[in-house]
């Protein structure tokens, strides 16, 4: 079975490991005007609203107009993806007739690394929440968190780490895995000189030997 | 073993709630409990919908700890239905929900016209109604189980 | 009006002449209470937005229908399942416009108007604005802010009732307020 992704998370909710491999969605579909999909403009992005079709999804954004990228550069401001790397507005265009037909590449965001941060901060309080909401005693904090397209398996160690794999849905029990992920924090970060705990995690080894890991439980589990 | 029900409508005003067999309580008051309980799981559908590997659909369905598990179930209207149990329920809890919803919600709330949409369910006979539904669950409670399969035999 | 199809089990089903009257005789009454005919259609689009909202939830409830991906979908199923589901009738889905985002509902039988004549003094009068009041309000409980309006009245001549839906805006979802 897929792992999707690996997140070690430290006491305080900071990220200090993380290893994904989201399959990349992509669409590219040539228009005439007038383009009979809805558009929002979404934190910087341009974001299909409604209208899904042909693999274009609600949620997808706007990656490419006719080959040319999406993402403006400003000087001295943010990077923005409402706009084309030439600095022509996205919305713009697509309102205007004599610039169709429109070959538009759509896409799923991957995630960005602020982005990561933020998500697994957030999974921090999620999971204290989790313990304070329990309607019995002595609970835990999440362990298992299904959703339609991925299941999310949590292991927090007594002295509060906590460790986070990302699995196809399917997948029943990562404990093993988990175990593993744990010795091998313990081996290559933890026993290392040079790591400073609670810091990003940045070994090499450690990096080899996870790999190795995901590539047997996936083997095995499939 | 069924805990506790909490509906709420697409703003986040709690409709409804009850328990069953809660064994703790939070340490803060009903309202508090009742805006954490919304926050978590907003937190959680968001959460959810932006790690999704691939592009999600329903989203997040539910989690479990070492001592519960909570389920969640979205109406395309909005509406909330979450609902906590133990970890040897059996059989499919979102469909429990659904099936609730058709029943219950939409019989004994929305259409009663004294009901308003956006404000704690007041009615006695919903409650009852509610309460009838999900004590003739054989999820509901292990000493209805036992007793279910006893007469079974 | 006769919910046969959608609940033949149904015990509570009523006479479809006994609703067709029932309305015949609100919209009546509406008129004799108010100053203009396009006060009443006011009326009828508010009190049918108060319908739409819970109507939904029947009609989702009972459906098992999901989150429509585009509006020719949401077109589709209000067509051929909610207006199946409580007028027992399945109008026409007609009239797109280019960009997509508007289409009308054609209803050659509608069961509103079996027995109504309008009267020459109430011509601007929209008898059956009550179905745009359903449409508008059912829709933005899911999440799509339309507009809606009868372009087209067989009770002042046309050859049908058509009723236009034109798509504004997906709402979002609220944030859960903030502690004060």
């Amino acid at each position: 079975m897929k792992i999707y992704g690996v997140y070690i998370i430290n006491r305080a909710g900071g990220l200090i490991f993380s290893r994904d491999a989201s399959p990349k969605i992509e669409v590219e579909k040539t228009f005439s005007y007038p383009i009979d999909i809805k558009f929002k403009s979404y934190d910087e992005k341009i974001v299909v609203a409604f209208g899904q079709r042909d693999g274009i999804k609600v949620g997808h954004v706007v990656l490419s107009i006719n080959g040319v990228d999406t993402g403006f550069q400003d000087e001295g401001r943010s990077y923005n993806m409402t706009k084309l790397k030439d600095g022509r507005e996205i919305l713009k265009i697509l309102d205007d007739e004599s610039s169709y037909p429109l070959s538009i590449k759509f896409g799923r965001l991957r995630m960005t690394a602020n982005e990561k941060i933020m998500l697994l901060s957030m999974f921090h309080s999620i999971f204290a929440m989790s313990v304070q909401l329990s309607p019995v005693p002595r609970s835990s904090g999440i362990e298992v968190l299904e959703a339609d397209t991925f299941k999310l398996h949590c292991f927090q160690t007594l002295t509060g780490i906590k460790l986070i794999v990302i699995t196809d849905p399917r997948c029943s029990d990562m404990n093993i895995f988990l175990k593993k992920l744990y010795e091998l924090y313990a081996d290559y970060a933890l026993k290392n000189p040079f790591y400073q705990n609670d810091m990003p995690i940045k070994c090499p080894l450690f990096e080899e030997k996870l790999t190795q890991a995901i590539d047997t439980s996936e083997r095995i589990s499939n | 073993m069924i805990f506790n029900l909490y509906i709420y409508d697409r703003s986040g005003t709690c409709l409804f709630y009850h328990e069953w067999n809660r064994q703790k309580q939070v340490d803060v008051s009903r309202e508090e409990d009742f805006k954490l309980m919304y926050g978590m799981t907003f937190s959680l559908k968001s959460f959810c919908n932006r790690i999704s590997p691939t592009d999600p659909n329903i989203g997040f369905t539910s989690f479990k700890t070492s001592q519960y598990k909570l389920h969640f179930y979205e109406t395309p209207s909005g509406l909330k239905f979450i609902m906590t149990t133990d970890l040897q329920i059996q059989g499919d809890i979102r469909f429990l929900m659904h099936t609730l919803y058709k029943d219950v919600f939409v019989e004994y709330a929305i259409r009663d016209p004294e009901c308003e949409l956006n404000k704690p369910i007041k009615s006695k006979l919903f409650s009852e109604k509610l309460n009838e539904f999900i004590q003739k669950q054989p999820q509901f409670g292990n000493i209805a189980q036992t007793a279910l399969s006893s007469i079974v035999k | 009006m006769s919910r046969q199809s959608g609940r033949s089990n149904d015990p509570r089903k009523v006479s479809g002449e006994l609703l067709t009257l029932t309305y015949g005789a609100l919209v009546a009454q509406l008129v004799k209470d108010s100053e203009s005919d396009d006060e009443v259609n006011k009326q009828l689009d508010k009190m049918g937005y108060n319908i739409g909202i819970r109507l939904i939830e029947d009609f989702l409830a009972r459906s098992s229908i999901g989150k429509c991906k585009d509006l020719r979908e949401t077109a589709e199923i209000i067509s051929k399942n909610g207006f199946k589901m409580f007028l027992n009738i399945t109008p026409i889905v007609a009239n797109w416009n280019q960009s997509g985002d508007e289409f009308s509902l054609i209803i050659d039988n509608n069961p509103l108007t079996e027995f109504a004549e309008l009267p020459d003094e109430h011509k601007s009068l929209s008898y059956c604005n009550i179905l745009c009041g359903v449409v508008r309000g059912a829709l933005e409980m899911v999440q799509l802010e339309v507009e809606t309006k009868i372009v087209q009245d067989q009770l002042k001549g046309d050859n049908v009732t058509e009723l236009k839906v034109k798509y504004i805006r997906k709402i979002e979802e609220a944030a859960p307020a903030g502690d004060d």
